[in-house]
């Protein structure tokens, strides 16, 4: 089975930090939930085409954060995650993108105020198109 | 003991050809890539690491001892598989698994009959019958199972078909993760180097490039598509020049240089493995 990360070489973000957000969100969206056995080290790297020592990287902050549990001998596990975790999680998902958005707005060189034009127009389409449905 | 084989300042003449110096450090758990052109050196290398031809310089410790030594006790804990088997021909598979599992007093039977089985290689033909895949199937079925702490692959999938290389594959990247194994392979093979390496030992005509961890290097180059690049400036980072932007090699020096000259990107993108390959060997 192949894991539903997508890694993007593009970004400016980290390979191991993208691995780290990604399973994360799985995590506290509740796509994994716990006791969910994660692959091997070895074979998530050879399945995203990296490095084990990038790997081994996002699955120790993932554990030091207490997403993942590794259990000696039987290999690594989704862990028991608080709410308050999750809230965290889905707040740092939103944020990253709405702040991603901004800063390609600013790269063609919006002004703020048209950017917030932009995002309110965004909305109102958005919640237009949900009163519909 | 924290590796399985340090390769120390090693230098090698054969006729008009130098390999070295190199410098190489294989910790357990990983997966080295020797990469290079055609006689880059890299089996060379590997011989001298087999202890089948003495370096005129440096040293090469596997397990802690001298490859060179009178004692080759360590050969029992190295699967060693050559490009070219000499001796096999005569004989069947069967009498050749009875040959080398003798040998190795961990050798994994069951693993060795799960490989034969997957990769339907013919035990009764003599080796010699064998198509250059069937060859190399059954080399490699001979190799895997012997249970040893440090394996050393020259161009182990040359021949091999789809299939059975994405099989291979998965069986090496669950051998090297038990027990603190380490791998090394020498390969042409983008492919096997993209899902296998960790780090890649880089060789031009008998000279070490470097050893690079594979998203170091791939976060190292970048590629700027850029309009109205002047000509001759002395640009930081910059491995190359392209029709409509550059290659380099520290993005962050090219950047803020661009940006101290008013010079915008429209695109940023990272580099594919084998262009960067293709950039180290170029310019070094």
């Amino acid at each position: 089975m192949k894991w539903p990360i997508r890694l993007s070489k593009d970004s400016r973000e980290p390979i191991y930090h993208q691995i780290e957000n990604q399973l994360k969100a799985l995590i506290a969206g509740g796509q994994l939930e716990a006791g969910t056995p994660l692959p091997s080290i070895r074979a998530l790297s050879k399945d995203l085409e990296v490095s084990v020592i990038t790997t081994r990287r996002a699955y120790q902050d993932l554990e030091q954060q207490g997403f993942i549990e590794t259990i000696q001998g039987k290999g690594t596990f989704v862990a028991e995650v608080a709410g308050t975790s999750r809230q965290q999680v889905k707040m740092d998902a939103v944020w990253r993108a709405l702040e991603e958005a901004a800063e390609t707005a600013r790269r063609y060189d919006y002004s703020y105020p048209q950017i917030e034009e932009l995002f309110s127009e965004i909305l109102e389409q958005l919640r237009k198109k949900e009163e519909k449905a | 003991m924290n590796t399985l084989a340090v390769i120390h300042d090693l230098e090698k003449k054969v006729d008009d050809f130098h390999l070295g110096p190199i410098d190489l450090t294989i910790e357990p758990g990983t997966v080295t890539a020797l990469i290079g052109n055609n006689g880059s050196g890299k089996s060379t290398l590997i011989k001298l690491m087999m202890n089948l031809a003495k370096p005129d310089m440096g040293n090469i410790h596997l397990f802690d001892k001298f490859v060179y030594g009178q004692d080759e006790s360590w050969k029992q804990h190295v699967a060693y598989l050559p490009q070219k088997q000499i001796g096999f021909s005569p004989y069947n598979g069967h009498t050749l698994r009875e040959l080398i599992s003798g040998l190795y007093p961990n050798w994994d039977q069951p693993l060795f009959d799960n490989l034969i089985k997957a990769f339907q290689v013919p035990l009764d033909k003599t080796y010699e019958k064998l198509s250059p895949g069937a060859q190399q199937k059954l080399n490699l079925a001979l190799t895997i199972p012997r249970g040893t702490k440090l394996m050393i692959l020259d161009e182990p999938t040359n021949f091999m078909d789809i299939p059975s290389k994405s099989l291979l594959l998965d069986v090496l990247a669950d051998w090297v993760e038990r027990d603190g194994r380490a791998l090394i392979f020498a390969s042409h093979q983008v492919e096997d180097i993209r899902k296998l390496a960790d780090y890649l030992a880089i060789l031009k005509d008998g000279r070490q490039i470097g050893m690079f961890e594979k998203e170091r290097l791939m976060e190292t180059y970048q590629s700027y598509w850029i309009n109205g690049l002047p000509e001759h400036a002395a640009i930081p980072g910059l491995v190359e020049r392209q029709a409509n932007g550059l290659v380099s090699d520290d993005p962050e020096a090219t950047e803020s240089w661009l940006k101290a000259q008013h010079i915008s990107w429209q695109d940023r993108t990272s580099l594919d493995l084998e262009e960067i390959i293709g950039l180290l060997m170029k310019h070094h």
